[in-house]
């Protein structure tokens, strides 16, 4: 991931996936995202923590489905015609573990260059700074970069 | 289908050879006189000897030659195995193993240590006997190892064709070493409609005028030597009379079955070593009536060998049959979505399809469990070992006595078992079992017992490890807990509540750490390991007389048969195997906030409301259903909207996401492609149980 990271930051450019948490847009690493898919019925999960509240059947996988909204203090609303999940595979604690992300909407799979890097501003944010990887430029826009690990962990 | 590597197929088949030759000499310290138990050992020693060599592991196949040469003599019966002899056995067997498995760590050093104590043992009686050689080349050939030629008589077992080998290359590989003059011998060729076609009836004389060493025209023979008899005698010596033939072609005849290359199969058909031998022995009494001349030895073994042709196995990687298994767990789930499409429908075709492929598949997904079922002896085998190196170190005469072997269980949960019955081995000699002086104190038999059983009791397997020893010392137990802070002093607890402190993390109450347990790690992983397995552990003991664990374990870990219950929207499911009865709830316990207790003919239950536990919303259904489920002793019950039916579920267990929820213990995918949750019934019980103290105490206050 570190690596991939530095390679990345080398050829200046990382292909990511574009969606839209509430009025935000957020860049998922795109060799995480393992396919998007249309919403599916999910099953509460009683007693889990708020950010994974359930799980969805993918072909045959039982996997949990997050709400990235959550975590960043957004409203949940219903599930609209753009509303999608975007299954990634992250590693934790050393073992990949398949993870449906719930997306407003998914827009588009770019690249977004790495010189437009902006620093996590320190002040002005209501979000913890550790959820997030860095914040980019794209097409004159402010998009984040989720740490992934850090916000499923 | 697949190139696997040769040398791991080795490593597979030699795996497997170890555990029975072990087995066996393990056996043949309880019964030195075992013939049987001899030649198995021998057996497969042999067949590690000859893998060996063909798969380039020279240094194995050298050492094991020394090491039957030595095991020769107890083999021709000259001298008795004792239990040192067995002890060297066993670490020349382990020397083996390691120069295979890791080649590196080892020293010849080691290894010559061991074949001079072997030689040591088995010369001990008779000091003056030579170190024997092996069975097929007489030694004939000594001092001379220069001379004109070599006179030799070959005589293949009849067989011989059909497992590939032809005696002509043989030969013209003779010739290669020099000049031969070949003449067949004819005298066994029975008339044309006794002729069986694939018999190999010739017999060959050769004269071989080379100056080549024995060893190169072993070399030629190294692969059919089992399966052959060689005379060979220098070319000076006046030609001794062609020895007369040693098997009566009529023996070969009855034996239709086809060959099949023995050694792997041996091995695989042969868990417990013994037995094969047993059933050929009636078969070989008639043949010292035909020839009284060849030894019984070679007889013996390859009527042994055509016993164990009868069993056919094949050899398959684990990872295929768990490949297997989630393809079967999706068809199944594919199934009930179908059955429940054409039971909404009104189309008879589809309906009729439906039922033929759920009986198809139930049927393909009981076989599938039935293959992946592997008998539970192979572990217990494992432990003979132990019990015998843990008995012969704090010397404790151990007695270890198996039983049930034959009852299989999930590969899986096999390799699962092992660690925790090693455990609790250990702890049953180390703990339990007394030293000698304490038991002949207590007028108890100086060698200890240890039972490890297997039975299957419905659908659960309860495997048992029982000692005969002190059992536990409750007080002491007690005395460790309220030092540790674990209990109150002088708080009221039965024994049962006392005993299950030894299954927390750290709690020894051994005096001194040993080196083999005492270090209060141990009980609770084996309780995590059994429980991860869905399985749950019991201990009972009686004061002088010995401690009993039994653990109870599911049969298998990929599907279970569920009962399908609605709460508000959600849909879950209780393993079937822990529901006692299913009640309604009354109105009158409905309206009850109060006491959460039901009257189950006199007995009381306390209940849980799943709506509760599960925070459903919507409104409760009229009339709420009560499942009574129990585990070990416990009986709740737990109130549900609705109870569906009958599920069979194939079990997805839980991302790390949601390791933080305990009462459920998986999940599953119903007919509709939703997901469902598998209840953990333990679980729900330990969470009753501290509802009910909880009203307990609030109800004193």
């Amino acid at each position: 991931m570190n690596e991939g990271l530095a390679a990345q930051q080398q050829t200046g450019a990382m292909q990511v996936v574009m969606i839209g948490l509430g009025e935000e847009k957020f860049a998922l690493d795109a060799g995480l995202v393992r396919e998007i898919i249309d919403p599916v019925p999910v099953t509460k999960v009683a007693g889990a923590r708020a950010f994974v509240p359930s799980v969805i059947n993918v072909r045959g996988n039982v996997i949990p489905l997050a709400d990235l909204r959550i975590r960043f203090g957004m409203p949940q609303p219903d599930n609209s015609a753009d509303t999608r999940v975007v299954v990634i595979e992250l590693e934790l604690d050393g073992e990949p573990v398949l993870v449906g992300v719930t997306a407003d909407k998914v827009y588009e799979v770019t690249e977004i260059s790495q010189t437009d890097v902006q620093q996590t501003p320190r002040v002005g944010m209501h979000w913890k700074p550790e959820f997030i990887r860095f914040i980019a430029k794209w097409r004159e826009e402010f998009v984040i970069v989720p740490n992934m690990e850090r916000i499923l962990n | 289908m697949n190139a696997m590597d040769p040398t791991e197929v080795f490593r597979q088949e030699a795996s497997e050879l170890f555990e029975v030759l072990e087995g066996a000499l393990l056996d043949l310290g309880q019964r030195p006189d075992d013939r049987e138990l001899v030649d198995s050992a021998f057996r497969a020693l042999h067949t590690i000897k000859g893998s060996g060599a063909m798969f380039g592991f020279d240094k194995v196949a050298s050492f094991t030659h020394e090491f039957e040469t030595a095991f020769d003599r107890v083999r021709k019966g000259e001298i008795k195995p004792t239990q040192e002899l067995i002890s060297v056995a066993l670490a020349a067997k382990d020397y083996i193993r390691a120069l295979i498995e890791d080649p590196q760590s080892t020293d010849d050093i080691i290894g010559e240590a061991i074949l001079d104590d072997l030689r040591r043992f088995v010369s001990s009686d008779q000091p003056a006997a030579p170190v024997v050689a092996i069975a097929e080349a007489p030694p004939l050939a000594p001092a001379e190892s220069k001379q004109a030629g070599w006179h030799l008589y070959l005589e293949f077992e009849s067989h011989i064709l059909r497992n590939g080998s032809n005696p002509l290359d043989l030969l013209e590989d003779l010739c290669k070493l020099g000049p031969c003059f070949v003449v067949p011998v004819t005298d066994g060729i029975p008339f044309l409609d006794e002729m069986e076609p694939e018999d190999c009836y010739l017999k060959w004389d050769v004269k071989l005028h080379a100056a080549c060493g024995k060893d190169a025209i072993d070399d030629v023979f190294m692969f059919v030597s089992d399966e052959m008899k060689l005379t060979l005698s220098p070319l000076e010596q006046v030609e001794a009379p062609a020895p007369m033939p040693l098997f009566q072609l009529l023996d070969e005849e009855p034996e239709p079955v086809a060959e099949i290359p023995a050694p792997v199969l041996e091995a695989v058909a042969v868990p417990v070593a013994a037995q094969p031998v047993a059933k050929a022995e009636p078969r070989s009494e008639p043949e010292p009536k035909h020839e009284a001349k060849h030894e019984p030895k070679p007889e013996a073994k390859s009527e042994a060998k055509r016993d164990e042709r009868g069993i056919a196995t094949v050899r398959v990687q684990a990872e295929r049959l768990d490949e297997l298994m989630d393809r079967v767990g999706e068809l199944v789930i594919a199934q009930a979505r179908l059955s429940q499409l054409a039971a909404s429908g009104s189309d008879l075709s589809i309906k009729i399809i439906a039922e033929e492929i759920e009986r198809l598949a139930s049927s393909l997904r009981d076989t599938t469990m039935g293959a992946r079922m592997v008998p539970i002896g192979s572990l217990f085998g494992r432990f003979r070992r132990l019990v015998h190196d843990l008995s012969r170190d704090l010397s404790k005469p151990v007695e270890f006595v198996t039983s049930g072997e034959d009852t299989e269980l999930d590969k899986t949960m096999i390799e699962c078992l092992a660690d925790p019955l090693v455990h609790l081995i250990r702890n049953a000699i180390d703990h339990g079992i007394e030293d000698t002086a304490t038991r002949a104190a207590n007028g108890k038999s100086e060698q200890g017992r240890i039972e490890l059983a297997a039975v299957h009791s419905g659908a659960q397997v309860l495997v048992t490890v029982k000692d005969n020893g002190g059992g536990l010392n409750t007080a002491r137990i007690r005395a460790k807990a309220e030092e540790q802070g674990l209990i109150a002093a002088g708080a009221v607890l039965s024994d049962h509540e006392i005993h299950q402190f030894l299954f927390h993390p750290g709690f020894s109450t051994a005096q001194t750490i040993s080196a083999l347990s005492g270090r209060g790690v141990g009980m609770d992983v084996v309780k995590r390991t059994i429980e991860n397995m869905r399985g749950s552990i019991d201990l009972t003991t009686r004061p002088g007389q010995g401690t009993t664990v039994t653990l109870r374990l599911p049969l298998t870990l990929a599907i279970i048969e569920g009962l399908l219950i609605r709460v508000g929207e959600g849909r879950y499911i209780i393993p079937l195997s822990a529901v006692e009865e299913c009640v309604e709830l009354t109105a009158e316990d409905e309206r009850s906030r109060g006491r959460n207790f039901l009257n189950v003919r006199g007995n009381l239950v306390p209940f849980l409301r799943l709506r509760e536990l599960l925070t459903a919303s919507g409104t409760p259904d009229k009339h709420q259903k009560t499942i009574i489920i129990s585990t070990g002793e416990t009986r709740v019950g737990l109130v549900a909207d609705q109870i569906i039916g009958n599920h069979q579920t194939v079990i997805k267990s839980l991302s790390k996401l949601h390791s933080d929820v305990t009462i459920f213990s998986g999940a599953t995918i119903l007919g509709d492609g939703t997901a469902a949750l598998i209840l953990d019934v333990a679980q729900l019980v330990t969470l009753a149980q501290s509802k009910v103290e909880k009203q307990h105490i609030s109800e004193a206050a």
